[in-house]
């Protein structure tokens, strides 16, 4: 018995569903970034399941583009998080509710 | 094999997952993230991708998170403190919707019919370096060069993001004592060539920038 | 049964090799002693067996019996993990380096290969496995509860990813020429006449070499590079904090990291097992292979013994400012001459490999 492909499939459909609960949980900026990051790759993980099953190379390349967006989001990401907390001194999104410092 | 390893794997991608989600202080969380990238990247290698495998170590393990650390560690981030919820009524709601949901994967494992042809598996050789290489850089040739392009633009958005400052002229004197702000920071009228505001406190400022009767909320001198 | 027999196999393999790299890494410590002493106008140590031989022992012993101090407010898992994480990153990089070529035993009848795996990835997967090392320091210098300490992780960490970038961009020069990344096949296609005149080193990517010679060494914080962990700059930096078996393990780590940056040189850019006579008498392929290593680490220790260090705004502005544009240019270089054809009678001349186009 080898693996099939609806258990890589549900297995991202895991990882997907514990990201979104940690989105909505956290009230840390840098921690709300690794669940979206948790997210990014649980989508990663169906593409790349679907090009080994359907012999696609395709997958595997939306893959490549994926990882390459996800880097450069997280270099801006994290440069406006450090410039959130040099203008407010908090990482609390509960605190960043308003426009005004 | 492939059995136990995909169980290994994948319990242990769940595991950092929820030990990612379930812990407060932010660099245990990250350090649990790791985990589940290095879990991640083993069961690209069963699904015989090892190219995105390694691109997987390399750039979210070795990249991503090395800057996500560094940001903790930079920021001295502490541990969140449990706060009770404001709204008692969503943890039913939350059960409620968990339920359903079950539910529906219970529907779909059980009543409807398996798709017809899920291929066998095979070792696909669509994960070889020369075949993502054959494939980028002919059909996918537009999307790699829009890539390269927003790479540039995340580069010169950092470097703009982090500069602290760096609006004073180019003559700035230091004077002892003093702080020297460039003029058209602090008045948007001004023109960006006009003397920059020497002063030694807030009073001095304003008399230099015409602000004459500013009520303060704190005596400062 | 056949994947737990193909498990055996390979658990010996590591086993071997794991040998073999920490036996050499062991005198590689006393050797580098030794070398300083000479060079600086003293012997080293040479008391304990015939010529310091015993040495290793001694320090390792030390090292057991020495009394285990935790700094108290250290981040508790965090301080363990971080060494863990450091030699593990180090130690996992020597699979797939191939010591010598495929060996025929005579009485089993059976042709073994000196490599404990072989997979179309190998570099990549060693570039990785580096990426990943990156964090037993950051993590150590955090954890340390010591402003020194946290300034010597980050400086370090900060330097190992800007000169890991230049690595792997010097490494992209011979990935193009030898039209592959499996170390295996890159080592076969370096063997040119009489086993030398093949080497990467010479004619294919003279500039790549000296590249990925800079920043390697600045990769294993060691001198000219070293100011992260300069005794008399920061103390000890990052592993400040860490004594007697942690401390063992992140020294161990990084005399590891040398050993493994030694050997991807020696494949990439030395022909590996290549010399002369070595498809007659297979089994002089390890020991051309183990000679070129042992070649590297001393030119390490030569360098330790000579050059003065950097500042560190002079090490990431030479990291960035110079050393990866360089890098750049030789890819360019590199791949402008692989589609003219420009040196290809020359190569085929010389039994160089000319890249996949020609």
């Amino acid at each position: 018995m080898t693996p099939q492909l609806s258990w890589y499939l549900a297995l991202s459909a895991v990882l997907f569903t514990i990201g979104a609960v940690g989105v909505l949980i956290k009230r840390n900026v840098i921690s709300m970034f690794m669940c979206i990051e948790l997210m990014l790759n649980a989508v990663n993980l169906t593409f790349v399941a679907f090009s080994s099953f359907f012999r696609d190379v395709s997958g595997q390349l939306f893959v490549f583009i994926v990882m390459t967006v996800a880097a450069a989001e997280a270099a801006v990401g994290l440069g406006i998080i450090i410039t959130i907390f040099r203008n407010r001194e908090s990482l609390d999104v509960d605190d960043a509710s308003t426009l005004k410092l | 094999m492939l059995v136990l390893l995909f169980i290994v794997f994948a319990g242990l991608a769940v595991g950092c997952a929820v030990s990612m989600v379930a812990q407060r202080n932010p660099l245990y969380g990250a350090i649990s993230l790791i985990g589940v990238f290095i879990s991640l990247a083993c069961l690209y290698v069963t699904l015989a991708a090892p190219f995105i495998a390694a691109v997987q170590v390399i750039v979210y393990a070795g990249a991503i998170m090395v800057l996500v650390v560094f940001v903790i560690m930079l920021l001295n981030v502490e541990e969140e403190e449990r706060l009770p919820l404001r709204l008692r009524s969503l943890i039913p709601i939350a059960v409620g919707l968990a339920a359903i949901l079950f539910a529906e994967a219970a529907f779909i494992i059980f009543f409807v019919q398996a798709s017809p042809a899920t291929p066998t598996r095979n070792i696909s050789d669509a994960g070889l370096t020369a075949s993502i290489g054959a494939g980028l850089f002919t059909t996918y040739l537009l999307p790699f060069e829009i890539t390269s392009i927003l790479l540039l633009m995340a580069i010169v958005g950092a470097i703009a993001l982090a500069r602290r400052g760096g609006l004073l002229p180019q003559d700035a004197v230091v004077v002892p004592g003093a702080q020297v702000l460039a003029r058209d920071v602090l008045d948007p009228l001004a023109p960006p060539e006009a003397p920059p505001i020497v002063a030694h406190t807030t009073t001095e400022v304003e008399r230099q920038l015409g602000l004459e009767d500013v009520r303060h909320l704190v005596d400062d001198e | 049964m056949e994947d737990l027999k193909h498990l055996v196999l390979l658990m010996t393999g590591i086993l071997v090799a794991f040998t073999v790299v920490m036996t050499m890494v062991a005198y590689t410590v006393l050797a580098e002693r030794r070398v300083l002493g000479f060079i600086q106008g003293r012997l080293g140590p040479n008391r304990v067996g015939p010529g310091g031989l015993l040495q290793p022992l001694a320090d390792l012993i030390k090292f057991i019996f020495k009394e285990d101090i935790v700094p108290d407010k250290s981040t508790r898992f965090v301080y363990f993990l971080a060494p863990v994480i450091a030699t593990v990153a180090a130690l996992m990089s020597i699979v797939v380096y191939p010591f010598g070529p495929d060996i025929h035993l005579p009485f089993i009848d059976k042709t073994i290969q000196l490599v404990v795996a072989r997979f179309d990835i190998a570099l990549l997967y060693v570039l990785g496995v580096t990426s990943v090392g990156v964090y037993g320091i950051a993590l150590a210098g955090w954890s340390s509860n010591n402003k020194y300490s946290l300034m010597g992780g980050l400086r370090s960490s900060a330097q190992m990813m800007s000169y890991e970038l230049a690595l792997g961009l010097g490494l992209i020069g011979v990935i193009l020429q030898s039209g592959t990344l499996d170390l295996y096949s890159i080592v076969e296609q370096q063997a040119g006449h009489l086993g030398i005149s093949g080497w990467n080193m010479f004619w294919v990517q003279p500039l790549g070499f000296l590249i990925y010679l800079i920043a390697a060494i600045a990769e294993t914080n060691r001198v000219p590079f070293d100011l992260p962990e300069a005794e008399t700059e920061l103390v000890a930096g990052f592993h400040t904090e860490y004594s007697a078996m942690k401390f063992a393990l992140f020294f161990l780590a990084e005399y590891v990291n040398m050993f493994t940056v030694s050997m991807l040189a020696t494949t990439l850019f030395l022909g590996g097992w290549n010399g002369p006579f070595v498809h007659q008498l297979p089994w002089l392929g390890v020991f051309y292979f183990l000679g070129k290593v042992i070649l590297f680490l001393f030119l390490y220790i030569w360098l330790r013994g000579t050059l003065p260090r950097f500042r560190f705004d002079q090490l990431m502005s030479f990291g960035w400012k110079f050393l990866v544009p360089v890098a750049i240019i030789n890819i360019v270089i590199t791949a402008t001459i692989q589609w003219t054809g420009f040196f290809d009678l020359v190569g085929k001349y010389l039994k160089v490999s000319t890249g996949w186009w020609g």
